[in-house]
């Protein structure tokens, strides 16, 4: 066990360091033009100065390696070029990190909440009206963009609650009512995909010879349902929901700047804007590394709660 | 990012899968094929084609139908529309005369019969405007859906044929699969100039793997029996293997892909229009007239700028969703019977 | 002869299928007997599995019971108050299966009235639950019994069954048991509801041969322990020689041939029973080709008109072609439906290996 633990580990960490460089090096690509206020009228020379004392006129390799380096030696990011210029970039990132993990934890619990039960009666009453309305509401929200969505739900949610139509002020923060709508509105999709999937598996599920074995049994059909079929169903998609969490903080990127939330997804598209990589790459690192703890949390709750995979070897790729 | 794919696609993929597995297995001399019922109906009915069989299926869904033609109206309205009398140039703004004389831009003005859906705030015509953007939508998506399923046939065939190349692409795979897509399409749209291009480019970067994974495993199935040297021999060349037991069912799981990437891409566009990494200003789209609109969703009077092209992009997503899901259930060789 | 405990009646199944419909079961008149062994044998595609599924209300989706009864007499007064389809004739008490409307009537019946044992052994475990609790689940439905008691219940049955170590096996999950082990938990789990019938669907093939012993001697065991009603549905005629009391014979949804094991087997008067019996490998001679009977079944989406079997049959009348024999009573116990038992017919031999299975027979009777 511990030797594929091990392995597991040090998978996820190469992925992890592939990711990073990747984007490290993507990032060296930006315009430089971005990098100054006042580009047209700057010579070459200054634009010369201005790239060194940034460090950006090394080879990239070079910079990737310092970064690392920076990264791995100190736990340094590096400062913020422009956002909040020369604040240590964990410093910017640090209090804004709580606000999107509580939205993205909220949201994945809502959408499990209203999207396990919800795939559950579409399964149970398969080709019959509760069904065919689920699959309504699952083909509104997975068709119609969610940046056009998310503007309705807004303008018309913030009237009916009788709230600003962002949050203001450190008070609202505090304020559940102002919480209400970004969760909503982050759940959904993730909602309509565990409905779907639910749906999908417990059909699948329920033509299984066990099945058939417990209704020979004489179990009733609701029986069957919740305790044979829904495990099964289940545990497939276990091993999913901790990336789906990932998903949902990306969903922040829209949601917390639609709604002048002060978590990391509205800045990412603030500092890509602005292009201050070191922020960038500290975004970007976070997320990923969310993506990974969450395959790996997946791979590790399929084990526990699948008494068919051992730890000897991974679980079904799918 | 994929690990979570549609349900409907993967449910197709492994329906198809497992009919090319068993086409396959049944033409090997010594295996038993197994009998039910439904496969001597399959036979006694006369020769069952896959395709004849979807398009029937197909034709029955009356809604989905509907939506088809709907779609091939929309799509041909926003080619024929700018040939259509008294249209006026999208980016143009149109003028008005003031009272003094004076010429100054046709702002915000309402719906008339000169501009049917009004102009924007900068007095450009709307209904022109709606029109563009469609057609500039719509060629995002189609070309996005396109590239996806090219790049991931090709790699998916190399992926599968050659056994060197395996290695490389199960980690291209991973690391494709990890990187939250999001992120690399405002990455990408960021770095590289705003252009139509540069908005396909970024959307269609990850989006192909699903795919060449499809595909390679597919592909698998026909490379092992072509070094099975006794079903060489005794069956019929791979060449007709694949054009008949195989590309069916592969152009079918390509064609609900790209019915869903449309739809995808489209809002991928609303997205990154919003956050300001969009087109360029000269061509419209439907994420710059939401964009535009959404400004005004607070005055009632001027909401119709954003409902106009709520509405059609909607209809344009949800169609083509729901034709893919529709087509899914019609092509699932597992519903023929 | 004892009592009937099932009786069905001109029983027909259809289905449809893209907007046709195939008869499955084309009017079947048959007797399961209280605490006899039937076999109901027949190729693929003959209906003998459809027939059984309506013992037990499982049916596909798409089947449906356009007329026929099926008298189920082991209840007594029971369901009476129950169920609507609850009556009395000259057997007794019964309740008519085939006119079932509600899934909750099936409840009462299913496990422990008639209980099944499923084709295939490996998948029809629930993969994520314990052996322990599966079986005890039969316990909690029928008997009310929970916690300790089921336990020691399961325990005891599990010994029943001869699996060894029932405490270790009773924590197992099912992908941890051999098939063998994983049939015998099946069988574990129909003896847990205590059935009065059970319908034992191809028992044996998904087992190897060694297994496949064992198992049949592990049901004629519980059979007398529980005093079960077993019906067999099986195209191995080696299990039937070895378990059966009476075979039933089924061909294209009918039964064509029906009597006690020994007449099916030494004195078969149907063609199709003689084909069956001549396909034995047991009986081929080395050297020569193995039998095989030629064509297909009837496809069941038209009329059949005539012996079904006819169009196979290279001895068949011109009558067999024309009209459906009724069944000739060759003994109280054996009939046929062959118009070669009709006094007018040409006497017709069966073929020497039906001799020659009666002289092997014999001779081991003799010992």
């Amino acid at each position: 066990m511990a030797s594929y633990l091990v392995k597991r580990f040090l998978r996820s960490f190469i992925t992890l360091i592939i990711i990073l460089s990747i984007v490290f090096i993507l990032v060296r690509q930006m315009p430089i033009d971005g990098y100054f206020q006042n580009f047209e009228k700057l010579n070459e020379a200054q634009i010369q100065n201005g790239l060194h004392e940034m460090g950006l006129d090394r080879p990239v390799f070079v910079q990737l390696f310092d970064f690392f380096k920076n990264l791995v030696l100190h736990g340094d990011l590096g400062t913020s070029r422009i956002y909040r210029a020369g604040v240590p970039v964990a410093e910017i990132l640090a209090p804004k990190i709580p606000i999107s993990v509580r939205l993205g934890t909220l949201s994945l619990l809502v959408s499990l909440l209203l999207g396990l039960p919800m795939g559950l009666v579409m399964a149970k009453y398969k080709g019959k009206f509760l069904d065919h309305l689920g699959t309504a509401i699952i083909v509104l929200i997975e068709a119609v963009p969610a940046a056009v969505y998310y503007l309705f739900l807004q303008f018309y949610g913030t009237t009916a609650l009788g709230i600003g139509m962002t949050m203001f002020s450190e008070a609202d923060l505090h304020n559940p009512v102002y919480w209400i709508l970004p969760v909503l509105s982050m759940s959904l999709g993730n909602m309509t995909y565990y409905a779907m999937w639910l749906r999908r598996y417990m059909v699948d599920e329920s033509m299984k010879d066990y099945v058939t074995l417990a209704r020979i049994k004489g179990a009733s059909e609701t029986r069957i349902m919740f305790l044979h079929v829904f495990k099964n169903a289940f545990v497939p998609m276990v091993q999913y929901i901790p990336t789906s969490f990932l998903n949902t903080v990306i969903g922040s990127i829209y949601v917390e700047s639609l709604y002048s939330i002060p978590g990391m997804g509205g800045l990412l598209v603030d500092v890509v804007k602005r292009q201050d990589n070191n922020m960038v790459q500290a975004i970007v690192l976070l997320f990923a590394t969310v993506g990974i703890i969450g395959l790996l949390l997946g791979d590790l709750l399929m084990v526990f709660m699948d008494p068919r995979i051992s730890l000897t070897k991974k679980g079904g790729d799918r | 990012m994929s690990v979570l794919k549609h349900p409907k696609i993967d449910k197709l993929e492994q329906s198809v899968s497992s009919e090319i597995k068993q086409q396959f297995s049944q033409e090997e001399l010594f295996s038993i094929a197994p009998f039910d019922e439904a496969e001597t109906e399959r036979t006694g009915a006369g020769s069952y084609s896959y395709w004849r069989s979807t398009l029937r299926a197909f034709r029955r869904n009356k809604i989905a139908m509907f939506l088809l033609i709907m779609l091939v109206v929309i799509v041909l309205f926003t080619f024929i529309q700018p040939h259509l009398p008294g249209q006026f140039d999208p980016n143009a703004a149109s003028f008005e005369v003031t009272a003094t004389g004076q010429s100054k831009p046709l702002k915000n003005s309402p719906p008339d019969s000169v501009h049917w859906m009004g102009t924007n705030a900068i007095g450009q015509d709307l209904w022109a405007r709606l029109w563009a953007g469609t057609r500039n939508s719509l060629f995002i998506g189609v070309m996005v859906a396109l590239i996806e399923a090219l790049v991931g046939i090709v790699m998916g065939v190399l992926w599968g044929y050659v056994r060197k190349l395996d290695f490389l692409f199960t980690e291209i795979y991973n690391v494709l699969d990890n990187i939250p897509t999001t992120i690399v399409l405002i990455l990408i749209s960021f770095i590289m100039r705003p252009a139509m291009s540069t908005l396909i480019f970024a959307m269609s970067v990850t989006g192909w793997i699903g795919m060449a994974r499809f595909v390679r495993n597919q592909v698998l199935i026909i490379r092992d029996r072509d070094y099975n040297v006794a079903s060489r021999c005794l069956g019929t060349s791979t060449w007709r293997i694949i054009v008949k037991n195989l590309l069916p069912y592969l152009v079918s799981v390509i064609m609900l892909r790209m019915a869903l990437s449309i739809p995808g891409a489209i809002g991928s566009e609303v997205f990154i229009t919003y956050i300001g990494l969009g087109l360029p200003a000269d061509i419209p789209s439907l994420g710059k007239l939401i964009t535009e609109g959404r400004k005004l969703l607070a005055s009632p009077s001027k909401r119709y700028q954003l409902i106009y092209p709520t509405v059609i992009l909607s209809i344009v997503t949800v169609s083509f969703y729901m034709i893919g899901n529709a087509f899914s259930d019609a092509a699932d060789p597992k519903n023929h019977l | 002869m004892s009592k009937p405990i099932l009786s069905v009646r001109n029983l027909h199944v259809k289905f449809t299928l893209r907007g046709r419909e195939l008869h499955a079961l084309r009017g079947i008149d048959l007797d399961v007997l209280d605490g006899e062994s039937l076999a109901i044998v027949g190729e693929s595609g003959s209906g003998k599995s459809v027939l059984n599924k309506n013992f037990i209300g499982l049916l596909d989706q798409n089947g449906f019971i356009p007329e026929g009864s099926i008298r189920y007499y082991g209840m007594g007064d029971k369901m009476r108050n129950y169920s609507d389809c609850a009556g009395e004739d000259e057997n007794g008490p019964y309740v008519d299966l085939a006119s079932f409307k509600r899934k909750d009537e099936w409840l009462r019946i299913r496990g422990s009235e008639i209980c099944m044992i499923p084709q295939d052994p490996m998948t029809s475990l629930n993969p994520l639950k314990t052996i322990g609790w599966q079986i005890s689940e039969a316990l909690r439905l029928h008997h009310g019994m929970t916690g300790r008691m089921a336990k020691e219940e399961t325990l005891r049955i599990l010994q029943d069954v001869r699996i060894d170590n029932p405490e270790r096996r009773f924590k197992q999950y099912p992908h941890e048991l051999s098939g063998g082990m994983r049939q015998r938990v099946v069988i574990a789990i129909a003896i847990a509801c205590q059935p009065r019938i059970l319908i034992c669907d191809e028992p044996t093939t998904a087992l190897d041969v060694t297994i496949q012993a064992q198992v049949l001697t592990l049901l004629r065991e519980l059979k007398e322990k529980y005093s079960l009603t077993i019906i067999f549905i099986t195209h191995d005629l080696g299990v039937v020689a070895n378990i059966a009391d009476r075979v039933a014979v089924m061909y294209a949804g009918d039964i064509v041939e029906l009597g006690l094991v020994n007449e099916i087997f030494y004195e078969p008067k149907h063609p199709y029973t003689w084909a069956l019996l001549s396909s034995l490998p047991q009986l081929g001679n080395r050297g020569e080709d193995l039998y095989a009977i030629r064509g297909t079944p009837p496809n069941l989406f038209k009329a059949v008109q005539g012996d079904a079997f006819a169009a196979r049959n290279p001895q068949a009348l011109v009558i067999d072609k024309l009209e459906q024999p009724p069944y000739f009573e060759v003994s109280p116990t054996h009939k046929a439906r062959t118009w070669l038992l009709d006094p007018r017919a040409p006497k017709v031999e069966p073929p020497a290996v039906i001799a020659k299975l009666k002289e092997l027979g014999g001779a081991h009777h003799g010992e």
